[in-house]
């Protein structure tokens, strides 16, 4: 048994993190069905799993310090920096996001349980994602992640807004899924392989020049499945409906994960699988990242809701990163360095959102946070912060981020990309303090009445602005992290 | 001296956190905190002036590292110049501060900005590498976006934006030339050294000077402000509250000019030299078209505004020349401007609290009932038109005659600017003091009371002081002054 076992590669705490949500989800699943059991117990069971999972990702650096970069599951699934660096982030996400949505499951009544299961199961399909080396281990963890976020974005069945949201995310969601699935079955038909590693080996062993167009098409596919995930443009129209409509609670971690699992993916993909022809592709990343920076400064400089502001303000940030990873290594590294400061204050302002307007409501117009820095001044300064730091105003991490990224483009010579990205950030500066100005500056008519948080969400917020800060003042450890990820392409 | 440099930009940080951090109950100790807290910069300030050991070019004080993996240190340092400068800084917010009225001095937010303010402007003046200049040159903002959109006028936030957007444009210009000589230092050494001793080392070739001399320099002009990209800053002045107005006239506006000094020209001299004529041009037309729109202004703040805009392009004319007596008479003008319009701005913001108008219309025969004022108000006005024996004087002079070599059209055309200044202010003045008391509300104004007059005197007598005994400044810019000019000497030599 034991040598079967070697033979194809069975190790549990390579798939940890997953075992362990999907476990939880089961002893959730069983206290609904079964025994009539509280909130308050299913609470803890959610955070002792969520915990749990955090533990199973350190479980997983210990593996990778033993064996290095190694694959399990007879080649599915895949142990390497950047399966770690997702990791770490996904369970982050989970970790950082259990505030706001549980208190938004609460509010469901009947369906809180659902909403759990949902979100557990979500993290576990991402978690699958990152780690996957076999191209449909990687489409069955999106799905998994995915379709449990159609259904999270629906779960507010009275609200019309939720609906539509649902549907159409689940509608262009699975268009972008079949097309993804379709370029893998293209990548399958032209060398006969499914894994990552496979691949960039067939591809060395023919030579750039006679790579069959096939290949081009299905790699060409696949990236467009991944760029609809990360609301890139041209295939960022649902993004704005979706964060618009979903519970405001549960924006924010759907958001994120789904950004993180294939950002992950896409920098894997250049950095490895197609390294050899990441060349033919420049033209096309360039065309999706300059409309997803025109596209998303534009629009997001003439809305009224915040929450579409912020989906389309992801767009134009979803350019920047995806402007790092196609470059090169060192660009890479700069965007898993974005990467990571973007999350923190994507999560900030969305757990900001949702503590203002209630977890469930759809709508969030901009008059929502008008005389917020009155109601609670420490949520508005907060706020303020995450603000600037999405702008990037020097002293917060979004600085940084920008300025290592745009170092690193202007050294791979792509002087027009760097002018556009700049240019975009002067826009930025014009539709993010715009939230800033309402929430400290104009004038409130009504009374005030002060905004009461627990002391729970005063931590996470105050210390996800602290960090906003903090990596802004002192990068060096995370630049190195995000190093550490690239170092084997170095 | 490690521990004096960072307490020029730290305590201004903890003292707005202290004052930040003070219940609102006890408003009324708000400002004589905040104006004991701020003196202690000040103090420090004339700490280095005993000490006398100043009076050199730019050395690093200390460095600090931020991303090892690529070799970026933030670094501090100083020079005589960049003291000069901070002392400006540290001694306007002060008065500022005490200037205040009721309004303002019980908003502990007003005052926390103010000294975020303070110290992220001796930031830029401390800096001693391309990155932390660039930090603290856009971190200014937050403070100013605060200042100008909370306690600004009626039209604030068009304003607000307008600056904001303004600046933000010519920084991304900055931080490509920052990031292209990152790169080039990158390409020759290995390591993205941007401080300023090892730029002045590094070897760059003719079109790349001319490049980053480009990038660097419109971004800092759009702060200084220079003719065509001026169009911000009067409506920044009039919106803005009185203490803003005060910096962003008194310092602020030295960012830019301080830009050019201290990077554009030592570092990409070859930049300089090509487009030389060029700002030169720009900076006559800027001194001339604020002169003459400052003659029809009806709001007296907005003429002050204009007239600001002539006097940087004194300044500017003064370094686009390039030669010694110019360039040491830019410097000199600077900090007279500072200090001559901060005191213009804190005179209109005590009539505005009088008489809630700025129309010079509005006024007239005010020396019967505010002489105390008047005469301030005249002798202001004499030390910005440049009479000899103020302050004035002592830049604009040494500016005309130093450039008069290079350009001689140029600076014979600048000339007439003076001749303008005195129009556009013994006009207004006229307008506003002189004559008879037509309005009813002009009759009854109190005069200035002893609060008003303690926050501009020091202002006043800085005035005579420097325009009696320049070398006392002049000796503080000395060295900043000779290594830019040789440069600038050594490039010309070099090209012939």
């Amino acid at each position: 048994m034991s040598q079967i076992a070697e033979a194809i590669g069975f190790n549990l705490i390579v798939i940890s993190p997953t075992v362990a949500l999907v476990i939880t989800v089961l002893i959730l699943l069983f206290f609904t069905i079964t025994v009539e059991t509280s909130l308050t117990v299913k609470k803890w069971i959610t955070f002792l799993g969520i915990l749990v999972t955090v533990f199973c990702v350190f479980l997983k650096f210990g593996l990778f310090l033993q064996n290095g970069i190694s694959s399990y599951f007879t080649q599915k699934i895949l142990l390497d920096e950047f399966s770690l660096f997702g990791n770490v982030l996904i369970a982050m996400i989970l970790f950082l996001n259990f505030l706001p949505l549980w208190d938004t499951s609460s509010k469901l009544n009947e369906k809180t349980s659902e909403a759990i299961i949902l979100i557990l199961m979500s993290a576990s399909g991402f978690f699958l994602m990152v780690d996957a080396e076999n191209l449909i281990m990687l489409f069955i963890g999106l799905e998994i992640g995915s379709i449990s976020l159609y259904a999270l974005a629906g779960l507010n069945r009275s609200d019309k807004l939720s609906n539509e949201a649902s549907l159409k995310y689940f509608l262009l969601g699975s268009l972008a899924s079949c097309v993804l699935i379709y370029g893998v079955a293209l990548v399958y038909v032209s060398y006969s392989v499914m894994s990552l590693y496979d691949f960039a080996l067939a591809l060395a062993y023919t030579g750039p020049d006679i790579v069959p167009l096939t290949t081009f098409v299905g790699v060409l596919f696949i990236f467009v499945g991944l760029l609809f995930k990360i609301a890139a443009a041209p295939f960022q129209s649902w993004a704005p409906d979706v964060y618009q409509g979903s519970p405001t609670g549960y924006v924010g971690y759907m958001a994120s994960i789904a950004k993180v699992a294939s950002f992950i993916v896409i920098a894997r993909m250049c950095m490895v699988s197609i390294a050899f022809i990441l060349e033919d592709f420049q033209t096309f990343f360039f065309v999706v990242i300059l409309l997803s920076v025109l596209i998303g400064s534009f629009f997001a400089s003439v809305q009224s809701d915040l929450k579409r502001l912020i989906a389309y303000s992801g767009v134009v940030q979803s350019g920047f990163i995806l402007s790092g990873i196609t470059s090169g290594v060192n660009g890479t590294s700069a965007s898993m360095f974005y990467l990571f400061a973007y999350i923190l204050q994507l999560i900030g302002v969305f757990t900001i959102f949702s503590i203002i307007s209630g977890k469930l409501s759809s709508n969030f117009e901009m008059d929502n946070i008008k005389g917020l820095i009155k109601n609670n001044r420490f949520l508005g300064i907060s706020f303020c912060v995450f603000m600037f730091g999405l702008a990037g105003i020097p002293l917060t991490s979004g600085f940084v981020s920008k300025f290592i990224l745009l170092t690193n483009l202007w050294a791979y010579e792509k002087y027009f990309l760097v002018s556009i990205l700049l240019l975009s950030t002067v826009v930025g500066f014009y539709f993010y303090l715009r939230p800033i100005w309402i929430a400290t500056i104009e004038k409130v008519d009504e009374p005030v009445e002060t905004l009461l948080i627990k002391k729970s969400e005063y931590l996470l917020i105050g210390s996800l602005a602290s960090l906003t800060i903090l990596f802004g003042l002192l990068p060096d450890t995370l630049i190195n992290i995000s190093r550490w990820v690239v170092q084997n392409y170095l | 001296m490690i521990g004096l440099t960072y307490s020029f930009i730290l305590l201004p940080i903890v003292n707005s956190l202290f004052i930040f951090l003070i219940p609102k109950k006890r408003a009324e100790l708000f400002r004589p905190l905040t104006v004991f807290l701020s003196l202690i910069p000040l103090g420090l300030c004339l700490y280095v002036f005993l000490n006398q050991n100043l009076k050199t070019s730019f050395y690093v004080v200390d460095k600090f590292s931020w991303i090892s993996a690529y070799g970026i240190d933030l670094i501090i340092g100083l020079s005589g110049m960049s003291f000069l400068l901070v002392t400006l800084n540290c001694l306007l917010v002060l008065l500022s501060i005490l200037s205040l009225n009721e309004n303002h001095s019980f908003s502990k937010g007003f005052l926390s900005s103010l000294m975020l303010l303070q110290a992220s402007v001796n930031g830029v003046f401390l800096a001693g590498d391309l990155i932390s200049l660039f930090i603290f040159f856009e971190a200014l903002l937050i403070p100013m976006y605060f200042l100008m959109g909370i306690w600004g006028g009626e039209n604030r936030r068009y304003a607000t934006i307008k600056f904001i957007l303004y600046t933000v444009f010519g920084s991304i210009f900055i931080l490509a030339g920052t990031i292209y000589t990152g790169v080039l230092s990158y390409l020759s050494s290995g390591n993205f050294a941007l401080d300023f001793d090892s730029l002045s080392t590094l070897s760059i070739t003719s079109s790349q000077s001319k490049i980053l001399f480009l990038l660097f320099t419109f971004g800092f002009l759009i702060k200084v402000p220079i003719f065509p990209l001026h169009t911000w800053l009067p409506d920044a002045h009039v919106e803005a509250p009185t203490a803003g107005s005060i910096l962003l006239a008194g310092v602020l506006l030295k960012v830019g000019a301080y830009g050019i000094l201290r990077v554009s020209i030592p570092f990409f001299t070859e930049g300089f030299i090509e487009y030389q004529f060029l700002i030169a041009t720009l900076s006559v037309v800027g001194i001339i078209y604020g002169a003459v729109v400052a003659i029809v202004q009806i709001d007296i703040k907005k003429l002050i505004a204009y007239s600001s805009i002539s006097h940087m392009g004194f300044v500017m004319l003064g370094i686009s020349a390039g030669r010694y007596l110019s360039l040491e008479g830019a410097v000199i003008q600077m900090i007279n401007h500072g200090i001559t319009s901060g005191a213009l701005f804190m005179l209109v913001g005590f009539l505005y609290e009088r008489r809630h108008t700025r129309r010079i219309s509005d006024f007239g025969g005010l020396k019967k009932s505010m002489p105390i004022y008047a005469g301030i108000f005249l002798f202001t006005s004499f030390a910005s038109i440049g009479l000899p024996g103020l302050n004035g004087f002592v830049g604009e002079f040494m500016i005309l005659m130093g450039s008069f070599p290079t350009f001689n059209v140029l600076s014979s055309i600048a000339a007439f600017g003076v001749v303008l200044a005195a129009i556009y202010m013994l006009w207004a003045y006229q307008r506003m003091f002189n004559g008879e008391l037509t309005h009813e509300d002009n009759k009854n104004v109190l005069d200035l009371n002893s609060k008003e007059i303690v926050s501009v005197a020091p202002l006043l007598i800085l005035m005579l002081f420097i325009g009696l005994y320049p070398s006392f400044i002049e000796s503080y810019v000395v060295q900043d002054v000779s290594i830019i000019y040789e440069s600038i000497n050594n490039t010309l030599g070099l090209s012939k």
